[in-house]
This record gives structure tokens, sequence and C-alpha cells, in this order.
């Protein structure tokens, strides 16, 4: 009778409850709620007759008392902790102690297509708090995870709403699509800078292969599943989060002033042409002169507002945000603005159906800059002034300087006019249906329309000689993106005796399709925006140009959770995808099979009586991931049709087109497989635990292009195709120590590090090296080599033995016929008398060795204090500036300080000829460490007293002030040694600096409300 | 009531996973197959008349390339000359010296852009060559097609050969991979090879076209080129055959040397072949020729201010010789458009040849990417005449033809230049190597044709040329190094 009592009351739903407690008494019950970590009282917890909406909250003591039946359950609900449902059995005293959620995410992982018990993983998968996240000053969510994961390196770009670069385990792919695969809320991305990190609830970074294995298709670079706040049972809560702060530049490289430019500039000239008279006959007189980084750079500010809802009844939840942040660039005009909201619901429609959506928008206005910017700032001469004394522009061509410095950078700054706007909506729909008790079978389609609009604008004007234009010109480009994923599970989980199995199976389909539209018109006037259209433009000169990219996948999965006692876990996953890019020539499917296998070596009863040990598990595993992140269709032949091919015959432009490429008749997948072996240990009462892991990861007939001989005529002289295999070995360390003391003082410090090597097992040319890195580099010299047993991408050149100091000694050396008193001596490493390129050798790699990073957590009373500190070490960078020199650009301080300007003045530095072909090849001299170790962030915060707060209904104010980059420790001579690769160039050029976005440092004072 | 309601929500419930879990395989190959987007694939090419059409245009549009006409060109066979050399300011791209002085190594990537823009052109050339005789189209058209394409593949390798001797000879689409790699051929098989190809272009091609065509390689422009390839090969009376040939074609110099070289003169009727370029706003990206940019007064809105005439051939011009003023734009003096060129700046003189008039430059495109490049001219017909003419024993005809060049440089002065007179075989000679310095400066003619004429050490010792080296430029390193040593060096590099 009590079960199938049971059995209607579940499936009647809440109304039959309801009448059910209508017939029982009523009695009063009294308690106080704590946490369950510092034990301290918990005000404004809701507390809730279940199926009822009477309901009341604790006092600043964290008191409740409420009249409820003797038979009812109460639900105790407050944000950030796990709800409690506690039944009152005619109690009339409930003390309750509230987990935190960060206790329970400790506790439960997230990973591909669900979660698990974070004692049950037997990968390798780190967890990160969205609140760790949002507690810095970074727009962009990822990259404030900069140290905060062993093993994933992020790289940083200064530039407002940039995304940073991330490396999990080192680099795996040269080609293609290098970036992490995103999952947000199941949908994929390739970027997340349009999330606010204020709506993150918790990222999950999956490192190893066997965790990476159900994603297949993507995750050879690594996933990182992102789950967005969803609303939480309870009264609405309503949280204000705001800050507003500025960045400084930090590490200004300090350039030559007009007089030293003057000077080294006639040293220049002498060098080129000894009978050459000098441009600056007085170079004294120019005093000081510009400072150009001065004049372009300024104090940006900052500001961010960030308003939430959160709350639901048992049936329905809900949580919405709206956000608002402003960045200025630090270069004056960029300035980046960006909203967002989102909006999530979920209902409990029956009992056994769930259904629920999350959608969000982001809109973001951004002023621009022109690209090359930091170059003009960099090469400006400083004899040239901002204005003249009749306000107009100085001009470079007055000064004879021309050539790679024939610019004014205000003119630049002035004149550029690129506004982009990009408005994007993303979400998801699911259902969630139980049944026949251990089944779940959930459905999901989620999507993204992403439409980003460039629109540039030259007006006619004429500010300097070479910085003119006669023709207004009106240029817009739209992209969109329009993508879907649909997802199907079914999931089993059940229990019998000791054995805990889930078995989950699902499919998967996507579609991703960009377009683009470019077009452009001459003759545009301009008396407000309203005037820029392109209708407006001459008759005749407006052009048009689109393309696109389609790819689709199909994939199925499984995967076997299986524990026994808690104490032996296996995991086994499989998936298999079919993928587009593959189609007509290609590999369409490819299997990604994954096992692993844990011992919790704590749960066996021959070690129930040692106290050393609070938790110990072993664990191992194997995987399979794949990357098809390769451009669309590489083995189809297609046809070049471009203006270049264009025709004139008798002033007529006629189409051309023909075949100007090769491609491979085959493609493999690329493919990465992995093996990790981990432990995971507690000492000292849990207050000490340990994480360390170690991997060995290889990609296989790794996907990118070669180059081939030019006389094959194509466009491009390179050829895709399956070229190489690569190898990440690395070690991961995770230490957290956390403790509180009885004196309301509670710490928690957790320090991490990564070592990777990275090398290339073989490539498909043999000991043929693939040459890269030529972006930014004088004469596009190949900077990196790529070759079996190296690094990806190591820096290769001349090494530098010293400065020729007087004729003699350069015709006593190989170089005789060449080089000049003043120019490096290179040494001639295989001793046969004359340099050149059989005498070059590796002179560093680009590959972060060691990644490290120290986050702790201090809090006394009403006060915290979070501090991370991050950095890498057993790096290079190369220092591409110095030499990239087409005629008179300037010169950084230090280079004029140290020159080599006659003989005996220096043994280390050229001459001001740098720049030529000799000085400027890659050589051992523009190689330097890039370690550093910065103080990431630290902010001090204070909760203003709660028995102040509770006078104005308020439940908690937090005021804070931080920094973020306050301090960076470097000894390399740019702006930063935290470079990435050239995007369009990839791996290969890593770690070239070609005029680097600056580092600087924010400082915010920020305030945080919850009502 | 209830148990059936939970069974027909399991029920539903798994039609529903059932069917999605097999309808996803069902449509998984349409779903799969993915086409280029936004490109066309190459099987649905080589179709129409209208394919063989974009395709031959293509050939053309890619003889404007920087590659084909600025830096890799000038460098490789202009700078070298006597006539020409760096310019630009002192500090600005000093590489270039390396080509004057005969330093440059192999590794100098002009080196690989020159031959890389040639093999570019080669390739679209047999493109054309193997894939249009089997589209079913217009049988003259394609015979006008196929020639037009081995005018530009002989020209590209008389380029090549003329620059490094030896080089691969592709005459044919590599089949796979197998044929990527190949030797360098003899250069006696190479020069062949371009007088097959010169030798059906001539047949196939039209004297001339209509208007809408105009700019197309001709009859005339196939049998001047090899009259210059017999030439660079002496064999005389071949030279004198097809210059005979094509001054019976309806050439004639044009009265004005001056003004044969602005952009209202394009393709006048001493015009045998030009790169047609244009600046067309409607057209992004056409505008791609920097030819005159590259080489546009320095510290003008003209441009860069490289490749700029020397002191030497300053010198070489006779007294009131039109051409001197033509070619050379001096510092400090009024062109004839009426641009004031600048008294002070980096050169004393820049290259006339291909001004364009300031007022003519647009911003937003290359400066004076309209002008057509001048690959050949009558009046190098009427010298290669006379030179063979000279060699072959007819000094009479030999004068004719180089005094008929002369007459024109007057500019309608009498009493200046006068007409060579003189019997001995060997003066003749002199003049007319002489007449093509001065007639031909800065048009990419005097290095190869001084070293043509064996005088290389004569004329350019002076700044390091060393006969047994200096004939031919070295292969680039890179393409040496991508062979593994299929491609070999030449002697001395």
């Amino acid at each position: 009778m009590k079960r199938i009592f049971t059995r209607i009351s579940v499936l009647a739903g809440i109304c039959l409850l309801a009448i059910n407690v209508a017939f029982a008494q009523n009695i009063t019950v009294k308690g106080r709620v704590t946490d369950g970590g510092d034990k301290s009282t918990i005000p404004s917890v809701s507390v809730l007759v279940k199926g009822t909406q009477n309901g009341t909250q604790t006092d600043a003591t964290g008191a409740f008392s409420i009249n409820a039946p003797a038979n009812a359950t109460l639900v105790f609900t407050y944000i950030g902790y796990v709800t409690q449902e506690v039944p009152v059995n005619n109690r009339t005293t409930l003390n309750i102690v509230l987990a935190s959620n960060s206790q329970q995410l400790d506790q439960v992982v997230v990973v591909g297509y669900g979660t698990q018990r974070k004692i049950d993983v037997t990968g390798s998968v780190a967890s990160v708090k969205g609140e760790d996240i949002s507690k810095q000053a970074s727009v962009n969510p990822i990259s404030a995870l900069q140290g905060k994961v062993a093993g994933v390196n992020i790289t940083n770009s200064g530039s407002p709403g940039s995304s940073p670069q991330i490396t999990i385990r080192g680099t795996g792919t040269i080609y293609g699509n290098l970036g992490v695969l995103y999952v947000v809320d199941g949908v994929w991305f390739d970027d997340v800078s349009f999330l606010n990190p204020s709506d993150i609830e918790n990222l999950s970074i999956l490192k190893d292969a066997s965790s990476q294995s159900i994603y297949g298709i993507r995750a050879a670079n690594g996933v990182v599943l992102i789950t967005t706040k969803k609303g939480k049972t309870g009264d609405p809560v309503i949280s204000y989060n705001g800050s507003v702060g500025y960045k400084k530049v930090t590490n200004q490289i300090e350039m030559a002033n007009a007089t030293e430019y003057a000077t080294i500039i006639n040293e220049l000239i002498k060098s080129n042409d000894a009978t050459a008279a000098p441009l600056f006959a007085n170079p004294a007189s120019y005093g000081e002169g510009t400072n150009w980084y001065n004049q372009g750079f300024r104090n940006a500010l900052q500001t961010n507002h960030q308003i939430s809802v959160n709350g639901g009844t048992e049936k329905t939840t809900y949580n919405f945000s709206l956000g608002y942040t402003n960045e200025e660039g630090i270069v004056k005009t960029q300035d980046y603005t960006r909203y967002t909201a989102k909006l999530s619901n979920d209902f409990q429609v029956l009992k056994p159906l769930k259904i629920g959506y999350t959608v969000s928008g982001t809109a973001i206005n951004s002023n621009d800059i022109d690209g090359g910017i930091f170059r003009q700032l960099y090469a400006a001469g400083p004899v040239v002034p901002v204005y003249y004394a009749d306000g107009s522009y100085g001009d470079a061509n007055d000064f004879g300087l021309g050539g790679g410095n024939n610019f004014n950078p205000q003119v630049t700054l002035d004149y550029f006019n690129q506004k982009s706007k990009n408005y994007r909506i993303t979400g998801n729909v699911y259902a969630e249906l139980t049944f026949a008790k251990h089944f779940t079978f959930r459905t999901s389609a989620g999507g993204e329309f992403a439409q980003n609009e460039v629109r540039a604008y030259a007006p006619v004007y004429q500010a300097t000689q070479g910085q003119r234009n006669t023709q207004s010109k009106l240029d817009i480009k739209r992209d969109e993106n329009r993508n879907w994923i649909v997802e199907n599970t079914l999931t089993y989980k059940n229990t019998f005796g000791d054995h805990n199995i889930t078995i989950l199976a699902g499919t998967t389909a996507q579609r991703r399709k960009n377009y683009f539209i470019n077009s452009a018109a001459f003759d545009v006037p301009y008396s407000s925006d309203g005037d820029l259209y392109l209708a407006l433009g001459s008759a005749g000169t407006r052009t048009v140009g689109d393309g696109g990219s389609l790819r689709t996948s199909a994939s199925y999965f499984g995967r076997v959770n299986y524990s026994f006692k808690d104490r032996y876990l296996l995991n086994a996953t499989i998936r298999r995808d079919g993928a587009s890019q593959f189609f007509n020539g290609g590999d369409l499917w490819g299997n990604f099979p994954a096992v692993g296998a844990g011992w919790v070596v704590t749960s066996e009863d021959f070690m129930k009586d040692q106290k050393v040990v609070n938790y110990l598990k072993l664990k191992g595993s194997w995987g399979k991931v794949g990357n098809a992140g390769v451009p669309v269709n590489p083995t189809t032949l297609t046809i070049a049709q471009g203006g270049n091919l264009v025709a004139f015959f008798n002033g007529v432009g006629y189409t051309g087109a023909s075949v100007n490429s090769i491609v491979p008749s085959f493609l493999n997948w690329e493919r990465t497989v992995g093996t990790d072996l981990g432990l995971e240990a507690r000492f000292l009462d849990n207050r000490l635990s340990i994480e360390t892991g170690f991997y060995n990861k290889k990609t296989q007939q790794a996907i990118f292009d070669i180059n081939v001989l030019s006389s094959i005529g194509t466009a491009s002289s390179k050829l895709i195709g399956n070229q190489a295999d690569f190898q990440n070995r690395g070690f991961e360390f995770l230490a957290t120590y956390a403790d509180k003391t009885k004196s309301d003082f509670s710490y928690s410090v957790s320090a991490n590090v990564g070592i990777n090597n990275n090398k290339v097992l073989s490539v498909i040319t043999g000991l043929n090296p693939i040459y890269g890195g030529g972006q930014g580099i004088a004469n596009g010299a190949l900077a990196t080599r790529t070759v079996q047993g190296s690094p990806i991408g190591a820096f290769f050149g001349y090494q530098v033995a010293g400065i020729f100091q007087n004729a003699a000694d350069v015709a006593a050396s190989a170089q005789k016929t060449s080089a000049k008193p003043g120019d490096f001596k290179y040494v001639d490493t295989n001793g046969d008398g004359v340099i050149d390129g059989k005498d070059r050798v590796v002179l560093g790699n680009p590959n972060p060795k060691y990644s490290y990073g120290l986050s702790s957590t201090f809090g006394y009373k009403n006060f915290d204090l979070t501090l991370d500190i991050q950095g890498v070490a057993d790096v290079d960078v190369y220092n591409a500036n110095i030499a990239y020199r087409f005629g008179n650009e300037n010169f950084s301080k230090d280079f004029y300080d140290n020159r080599w300007h006659g003989e005996g003045t220096s043994t280390t530095y050229p001459s001001a000829n740098v720049g030529s072909t000799a000085n400027a090849a890659p050589n051992s001299f523009y190689v330097e460490d890039g370690s550093y170790i910065r103080l990431r962030n630290i902010q001090l915060g204070y909760v203003l007293p709660a028995s102040l707060m509770n006078k104005l209904s308020i439940k908690k104010v937090r005021v804070f002030a931080d920094a973020q980059n306050a301090v960076n420790l470097f000894g390399y001579k740019g702006f930063t040694p935290e470079i990435g690769y050239d995007t369009g160039s990839g791996p290969t050029s890593r770690g070239i600096d070609a005029n680097v976005y600056p580092l600087s440092a924010t400082y915010r004072l920020g305030l945080q409300v919850t009502f | 009531m209830k148990n059936y309601k939970n069974n027909y929500i399991q029920k539903v419930s798994i039609i529903a996973l059932c069917s999605t879990l097999l309808t996803l395989p069902a449509c998984k190959k349409d779903f799969l197959n993915v086409d280029p987007q936004a490109q066309q694939p190459a099987v649905t090419f080589w179709k129409s008349q209208d394919d063989a059409t974009k395709a031959v245009n293509a050939i053309y549009g890619n003889l404007r390339s920087w590659e084909n006409t600025a830096f890799p060109a000038l460098a490789v066979e202009s700078i070298p000359g006597d006539d020409a050399e760096k310019g630009s300011s002192v500090n600005d791209a000093s590489y270039l010296n390396n080509f004057d002085n005969y330093s440059a190594s192999s590794t100098e990537g002009q080196f690989q852009g020159f031959w890389t823009g040639q093999y570019q052109n080669i390739n679209l050339c047999n493109q054309v060559l193997a894939n249009i005789p089997a589209i079913n189209m217009d049988a003259s058209l394609k015979a006008r097609y196929l020639a037009e394409a081995k005018f530009v593949r002989a020209y590209s390798y008389f380029r090549l050969v003329r620059a490094f001797g030896d080089v691969p000879l592709r005459l044919s689409l590599p089949k796979d991979a197998s044929e990527f790699n190949i030797p360098r051929t003899p250069k006696a098989q190479v020069w062949a090879a371009i007088e097959k190809d010169l030798d059906d272009a001539a047949a196939g091609l039209p004297q001339s076209y209509p208007i809408t065509d105009l700019g197309r390689a001709t009859k005339g422009a196939a049998l001047a080129l090899h009259a210059k390839v017999a030439m660079y090969q002496a064999k005389w009376d071949q030279v004198l055959s097809f210059t005979n040939t094509v001054m019976t074609l309806g050439y004639d110099l044009f009265p004005n040397y001056e003004q044969s070289f602005r952009l209202n003169n394009e393709n006048n009727i001493e015009s045998i072949f030009e790169i047609q370029c244009e600046i067309k706003q409607n057209i992004a990206g056409s505008a791609t020729s920097q030819y005159s940019q590259v080489q546009g007064v320095r510290g003008t809105v003209a441009g860069w201010g490289f490749n700029v005439p020397t002191a030497t051939l300053a010198a070489a011009y006779e007294a009131g010789d039109t051409r001197r003023d033509a070619t050379i734009i001096f510092r400090g003096e009024t062109t004839p458009e009426g641009d004031i060129i600048p008294a002070t700046g980096d050169n004393p003189m820049y290259n006339q040849k291909s001004y364009v008039p300031f007022s003519l430059i647009i911003t937003g495109f290359n400066e004076g990417a309209q002008q057509n490049v001048r690959v050949m001219r009558f009046a190098d017909v009427l010298l290669m005449n006379a030179e063979a003419a000279n060699e072959l024993g007819n000094p009479t005809q030999a004068k004719t033809s180089l005094n008929r060049v002369r007459a024109r440089a007057r500019g309608g002065v009498s009493g200046v230049l006068p007409d060579v007179t003189s019997t001995d075989k060997d003066a003749i000679r002199q003049a007319i190597w002489k007449e093509r310095q001065v007639e031909l400066a800065m048009e990419s003619d005097r290095y190869f044709d001084v070293i043509r004429q064996g005088r290389g050490t004569a004329v350019f010792g002076t700044k390091g040329w060393k006969a047994g080296k200096n004939e031919v430029w070295p292969i680039p390193s890179t393409e040496i190094d991508l062979s593994a040593g299929t491609l070999t060096q030449n002697p001395g590099y």
C-alpha cells in the first residue's frame, strides 16, 4: 500500500502531494544553517516547504523558524551551495550543514557528454571554477586560465577583445585549426571571446587522449568544456558585479632619441656608401625629438558591469544575466565594447521529463587600429615632429627618410577609420527523458548565428607626401557563421551490489557554414556615417567578392564506465567520425578508441589502518583522437580565378581562370595517440592534495603543407599532405594545501608545473627540414626549422662568433669577400672556408619546456586576498624587429647604446647596418631567452559586515581592488616575451616578435552586490 | 491510467531514439558530400570555349606579376647592366646592390622570385596546351589559343635560359609526384624547345587582331622574339630572315620617342609586344603591376625610385640625341607632361620609360599600375636586322636599318646623330651595339645583350663581372635544397 502511494505521488506530481500535506498537522521547526567547510553560519538561506510557496529565510545568524506539516520536507537553497532536502519527521529542531558548490565540483567533474565523480575519472581532467575566472581583469575567459592548470599554456595578446592562443600539452599539430575545441553547454566553438566570464559556472579541461576521444573528430588539440550558470531553486538572487580600471603599457621599449637617431642613420649611410654625404649635418640639433611610443600610447580605461538574476521553483529554474564591458586599447583610438545577454530556463515538465534551453546574445562594437601601427611606432624617425609649427603633420619625406618609415604614425591614427560590429546568438534546447528506472535519453539541438561586419572608410586627405588619398574609398566586409549541432545520447546507469556501471551511446550531426562578402566603392562622400553606403560611390568603381566554407560531420560514440567497490575503475570509449573535409579522395571515416583504468588504493582493506595517506589513486589511460581541422576538400583540385589573372585587351578587363595549384591524391586523418599515467593523493587530513601525471602524446600523419619545387609553377609552391609525426612528452604536477586556523584565518595555496618536450619523430621528406617563420623577418628569411629529432619550429640560423672589428679581421675570415667591419662574424660550422646555408645551426626552442603557476587565496574575517603568479622557463624568442629594416627605421636605445661604431666599440652588437642581407639573416644575436615570471593577478576584497547590510535588505556587498600583470620579470629586450605564433603561418612561426601587441598591466576597483 | 502514461512515454522515447539513431546513418551519404565552396572544381573546367578563353586570359594576366615585372625581374635583367643601378635611398633594399656588383649569391630572394615567376607563366601555358585540345570549340580559335600559349611559354623559357643557362624543361604538366623533381635540361635543348614553340606560334597567330583583342600576341611578336632567340645563338641567317619578315608586317617607328612610352600611346605602331596593365577600380586585385611604382621618382607621389639610369648611360648619348632626355628624368627638370621633379633628393636620375605623370597616379593602387611594360619594340627588330645583315656581309641593309632608328632619334633636328656611313664591318657592329645601348636603355635589354656580344669583362669588368661565372646567375638555393640534389648549381656559385 505504501509503495503504491509513493508511486502515485511521484507520478501525479506536486498537486497530489499538496493535497496530502493539507491533512497533516503543522508544527514549528527551528534551527540554524552552517557552512560545511568553515562552519560559519549562513544568512539568507531560502527555506521552503517542499511543494508549497510557504517559505522563509535564515537571519543574520543563520537561524530560521518555519511552520510546516510534521511530515513535510524542507528545501534549503542558497546560491553557491548544494540544495538540500530534509524530511521534518516530527522534529522541531533541524540544524543543517550545507555543502558549498565548490566542494561539489571538486567531487563531480564535467566530462564529455556528462559528469563523473572525480573518484571515477581515469584520464586527466582539470576543473576550474567560474569564479576563479571572473575574478580577473581579463575580458576573455580563456585568458584568465593562464597559469591555472598544469600543462595548459596560454599566450595572451594585449589587444582588446582578442582571443589568446592556448596549447594543451605541447604543440601537436602545425596546420589548419590549431586551437582547442570549446564545448559550451553542448555546442561546439572554435573561439569563446563572446562569453562573459561572469556567466561561467565551470571550465573543464580535457587533457589526455582518453578523456578527449569522445570528441574524436576535433579533440587532438585538447577540449575545454564550459558550463554556464543555470538557475537554482529558491528566491530570486540578484547580483551585481562591476569594476572600473585602466590599462597601462608595461616594460615599454626605449627607442633612440632624435640626436641618437640622426647619428646612427648617418653611420648607416656611411656603411652603405662610404662616399655618400650624411643625411643629418648636425645630429645634436635635433635634441630629444618625438617619442612616438608616448605619442601613440595611453592609459586605457576598462569598465565592466554585469547583473544577473537567478532563482526558481522545483518545476522551473531560471538564470538571466546582462553584461557590459568596455575596454580601450593602449593605442589611441582603439576601443572595444561588448554587450552580453544570457537566459537559461529549465522545466521539470513531468517527473521523468525535463526540458530546457540556454540562449545568449552578444554584440561587440569596436574601433580598430591599423595592423601596422606597432611597426610604425617602432620605426618612425624621432627627428620628425608630430606636427609642424603651423599645425600640419610632420613629414618623414621632408627629412629625406622615406622607404621603410615614410610615415607619421599620428596620421595613421587619425585617418585609419575602421569599425567592426559582431553580433552573435548562440543557444541550445534539450529534452531529457528518464525511463525504465536506469535509462536517460537526452536530445539536444544547438547552434550559432554570428555576423561580423567590418566597415573601413578612407577619406580624401593629404597629410604627408606618403600618406594621402586622392579618392575616398569605402570597404564593407560581412562575414556570417551559421552552425548547428544535434546530439542524442542514451545513458544506462545501474548498480549491482559492488558493481557500478554507466553506459552511454550517442550520435551527433553538425554543420558549419561560413559565408563572407566583401565590397568596396570609390568616391563615397562623407558628411556623417549616414553617407557610408556603397550606393553613394561612383558608378563603375564598385567591386564585390565573396567566399565561404561548409563543413559537415556525423559521428557515433559510446562509453562504458565501470567501477567495482569504488576501488577498481575501468572506462572505455569509442567514437566514429565522418568529416566532409575528407570527402572526395580522403579517408572519410575515422575511428577513435580509448581505455582507462584506475585503482583507488586507499579503498583497499589493507590501507584502512594507516593514517598517512588519506586518499591515493593510481590511474592510467590510452586513447586516440583526430584532427579534422584541415582546409575543406584538400584533395580537390580547384580553379584559380582572381584579379591577378584578369587579362586586359584594349583596356578592357576579361576574366582569367586556370589551375595554378596541386593537390594530393589522398589524405589520411591526422591522429594523436596518447598515453597517460597519473596519481592522486591527499595527506594531512586532506589538507594537502597532490596530483601528478606523465603523458606521452604522438601525432601521427600530421597534415600540413610543405614547400615543393617552384618549377612546378604553382602559385604557392606548396603541397598539403600527411607529412610528419610529432611527439609531446611531459610531466605535470599540482599540489594544493588548504587550511583554516581557529583565528578566522583560512588559506589555500596551489602550485602547478608542467614540463613538456616537443620533438619531431619523422618527416615525409626524410631528413629534409621544413623551413618556416618568415613572417616579419627581414627579407622573409626563414628563421625556423622543423626536422626529425628537433622541436617543431626550432630557431635556426648562423651562430654569431663576434663582430668584425677591422679590415684585417674581415680578410682573415670566411666572409672575406662579403663582410665589412661592424658586420656579424659567423661561425664556419663545417669549416669549409665559406659561410653559407650549411653553416646554420639550431639556435633555440620557441616551445616552453616549463610552464608554472601559483594560485593562492587567503581569508581573514571579512578580508580576502588572491595572489596568482605565473611564468614559463626554458624557452626562446626571436626578436625580428631589430633587423626588419628597409631604410631609415629607428633603432632601440639598447641597440644604439651597444652598437659597433668603430673598432673596439662592441664585440656583440653589429653596426647600424644590421639590416643588410647578411646581418639580418637569422642568427643567434636575435634569439633571446623568453623566460618570464609575473604577478598575474592580485586581488584584495572586503565583505561589508552582514549586520549593516541586513538593515538595507542586501545580502552581501564586497568591494575589491586588483591588478593584473602588475609585475613582470624577464630579460627579453622587446615588449614582452609572451609571443604566440602568426595565425597565418602556424606554429613554425612561434616565438617570433614581429612588433607584437605590447604587454599591459590592468588596475581595477570593483563592487559586488547580492540582493 | 498512470501506468499507461508511463508506458506511453517509454514507447515514444524508444521510437524517437531508434528513429534518430537510424535516420542519421541513412542521411549520412549526402550529408558528408560537401563540394568545394566558392571555388570551381577543376573537373568541371576545360569543358567549353569559354573555359579555354579564361585559361588563355590567365596567362596574360599573370605576366603583370611582381616576379615578372618588378624587383625580381629588374634585379636579374636590368640592374646588373651598365645602364641601370639600384637607386632609391642608400639604405633602402641595399641587397639590390649585389646584382649591380655581381656578388649576389644563390640565396638572394630575387632569384627565387624570378625563377618562380617564369615557371608560373609556364604552368599556365602548359595547362592550356594540355587541356584545350580536347575541348569542343571553334577550331581556328583553338589553334590561335594554343599558339598564344606557346608564345608566352617561349618568352618565359627565353628569360630563364638567358638568366640561368640549363633549366628544368617542362613542356607538359607533371602526371604525378614522380614528375615534380626533374633535372636541368642542357640549354641547347631549351633553346630548341623555344624555337619550336615560336615556329608553332608564328604559324598559328594572326598578324593583327580586332581592336577588342588588342594586346594579344601576334605573328609579328612570335617572329621578332624568334629573331632575338636566334640572335642570342648567333644564328644570323635566321635573325635576318625573321626580321625581314617582321619589317613587312606594317610596323613602323613611332615618330616621337618620348611620347611612345606614355599611357596614351600604348600599343602604338612600333609596339611588337607589351604586357597589358590597367587600373580598373571595379575589378578588385587586377592592378597588380608594380613596374612603374618601383621605378617612380622617389620623394614624389610616383614611387620608390629603384632601377635608375647610371652616369654611364647619361654619358653614352651623342650630342643632340633626343633619347637622352626621353629616357632619363633628371632632378630639377620639368617633364614634358608638366611635372616638376624636386631638385634635391636621393638620386640624380630616374627611368623615364616607366614614368606615369603624377596627375595620373591614383592612390589606393600601386602607383602607375596602368602603365604597359614594353617587352619588344620595332626599333629592336630594326637593330637586330642591322646586326644580322652586317654579320652576313650586307652592310648596306645593316646601315639602312640602323640609320632608320637614328633618324627618329633626331627628333626632327638636323645636324645631329649623323647617319652611320662606315664600311668597316666591325665599326658597323660597334655602331649597332652602341645604338642598342641607347635606343633600348632601361628596357632590361642591355645586360644580357653585352654578355651575348661577348663583352662582359670589357663592359662590366670594372663592376666585378667575371668571365666563366657571371654569364649566368646562380640557381636559387631553395630550389636546389628542395630538389635534394637533383638540381645542380652553376659554376662559381
